[in-house]
């Protein structure tokens, strides 16, 4: 009995554990403090769950919590609401699309797959805030939080798989 | 670093039609907010009024940490800066005195012509208790909402000059566009020559000038001030000097640092509403000139139009029987100042989300 508890305790553990991270992703880089003293803009920290485990795990993330990640995003980040909510979806239906090529990559393959949905992510959120505004924004913040986020994906896949190795995949070996 | 080792649960999410109806309602969602966007604003507000403490919490020591990292290295140039400034300082003194000299010689012309003095300006000291610097939006958090007196559209200030404007009041928190977001559009005014042109923020730091006259020159020093234009923020807040771009367009080299302010203050612009006066009798011409008041014509009452039904007789609508004129309805009555609601009022612009918070005034 105990133990039945204990394995249900680890799949709820499980089940909410790679979205709580894209929730506590989410609040890190929006939270309005500064920890790169203005120099680079913060990475999409909530993109790196849901690309993690939108490929190894979809059921654990499925389109509608990239729907949600985004929708916070949005909510957090002071933009017009539904921009980062519509670019997680895209770059989602990339990556559901695309994810037998994208699991089976390594190494410099894996971070080129990485970027290559954050581009999606992130190019569908300068078209919609373009036509959002109905004017050509500068393409160079879009970059450079690109940038910042695949950066950053290189040491957070490290943890991310640790996480998944410890915690995510034994609890739910069943699957 | 590999998603290689992962063994996948499912080889295909078969998602596509949940992904479908998302990205509908992601959709649904810009357009609502567009239209409107005050829901969402709300919400946020009521968040960082709510993380508000928590903000100046981290806030302080992360700030204190990142001057301390930004004066790394100033030490290694203690002493270039040290005559730098004592240089700057005397030629600034020189400039306290002309200005002294020249404020007095304003206010006594001001004295003289019987000028309209300048409206009340009061302003709210703020802190900076968070920023935030997305690709869509730079901002930072103060620590005074509504409570203070803080409004959207008041324009923010530092000791150097203006950093942007409110775009969200909340009870206890206020953000602020800056001017180098990508949503701000300033009415400023370029000294000399008195050249209106639009400020436009692109998430650099320099934001661009556009010219209302094409015909006009700029020239790299000329100073750079609001307008006025709007009625939402005063005429002559410095805001910046223009720099020519390489290719024949100008920008603006801002005064304030809004990466390194940390106390600020809200301007308030009381722009009052002007009422007309009334008009008494001795107002109208014909008085004025000394001539009885002619009488107001008889009114001719007018058939109201008929509607022809088919399949039925003409109907007339009644009308109202015309006012016969009276004795005492020869004398002009003086005119009644106008009711509530025809009353011009100059009203400040509607609050606006960020994306349009910088619109135009």
């Amino acid at each position: 009995m105990e133990r039945a508890g204990n394995i249900m305790g680890g799949r709820v553990l499980s089940s909410i554990l790679p979205v709580s991270l894209g929730v506590l992703g989410a609040l890190v880089a929006n939270f309005p403090v500064s920890f790169l003293g203005n120099l680079l803009p913060p990475p999409l920290l909530s993109f790196m769950p849901l690309y993690f485990w939108g490929i190894v795990r979809p059921d654990l993330m499925s389109p509608f919590w990239a729907f949600m990640l985004g929708l916070l995003e949005d909510f957090l980040s002071g933009g017009p609401p539904g921009v980062w909510a519509a670019s997680y979806v895209a770059a989602y239906a990339f990556l559901d699309n695309q994810r037998d090529m994208l699991a089976g990559l390594s190494g410099i393959g894996a971070l080129t797959g990485f970027a290559l949905s954050a581009l999606v992510a992130c190019a569908s959120a300068y078209l919609i805030v373009m036509l959002y505004h109905w004017r050509l924004e500068p393409i160079a913040p879009v970059m450079a939080e690109l940038v910042t986020t695949v950066l950053f994906y290189v040491f957070a896949v490290f943890l991310l798989g640790g996480i998944h190795r410890r915690l995510v995949g034994p609890l739910r070996s069943d699957f | 670093m590999a998603n290689g080792g992962w063994k996948i649960a499912r080889s295909r999410g078969g998602a596509q039609l949940p992904i479908a109806l998302l990205a509908a309602l992601a959709i649904a969602l810009i357009l609502i907010g567009k239209a409107q966007s005050n829901l969402f604003d709300r919400a946020r507000a009521n968040v960082t009024d709510w993380a508000a403490p928590a903000l100046e919490v981290v806030h302080a020591p992360l700030a204190s940490l990142n001057r301390w990292i930004g004066s790394i290295g100033d030490v290694f140039k203690v002493y270039q800066e040290n005559l730098r400034l004592k240089d700057e300082n005397a030629r600034l003194r020189q400039w306290q005195n002309a200005a002294v000299v020249l404020d007095n010689r304003v206010k006594r012309y001001q004295l003289l012509l019987h000028a309209v003095p300048d409206p009340a300006l009061s302003s709210v000291m703020a802190r900076v208790i968070g920023r935030a610097n997305r690709p869509f939006l730079e901002t930072m958090i103060l620590d005074a909402g509504k409570a203070q007196g803080v409004k959207p559209g008041q324009g923010v200030i530092d000791a150097r000059g203006m950093i942007g404007r409110i775009f969200l009041a909340g009870d206890h928190t206020s953000w602020v566009i800056l001017l180098t977001d990508l949503n701000s559009r300033i009415p400023v005014t370029i000294q000399p020559g008195n050249v209106q042109a639009i400020m436009a923020g692109d998430n650099s730091s320099a934001p661009t000038l556009d010219l209302l006259s094409q015909n006009v020159r700029l020239h790299p020093g000329d100073q750079v001030v609001s307008s006025g234009d709007g009625g939402l923020l005063p005429p002559g807040l410095a805001i910046g000097t223009v720099v020519e771009t390489g290719s024949g367009g100008y920008r603006v080299v801002l005064l304030a640092d809004p990466a390194s302010s940390e106390d600020v203050n809200i301007v308030d612009f009381k722009l009052k509403a002007e009422t007309p006066p009334g008009v008494t009798p001795s107002d109208l011409p014909a008085t004025a000139a000394g001539l009885p008041p002619a009488a107001p014509p008889p009114q001719v009452a007018v058939p109201a139009p008929t509607i022809p039904v088919a399949g039925a007789p003409a109907v007339t609508a009644p009308t109202p029987a015309a006012p016969k004129p009276q004795a005492g309805a020869a004398k002009p009555q003086a005119a009644t100042p106008l009711p509530a609601a025809a009353k011009p009022v100059v009203t400040a612009p509607p609050q606006t989300a960020p994306a349009d918070a910088g619109g135009n005034e």
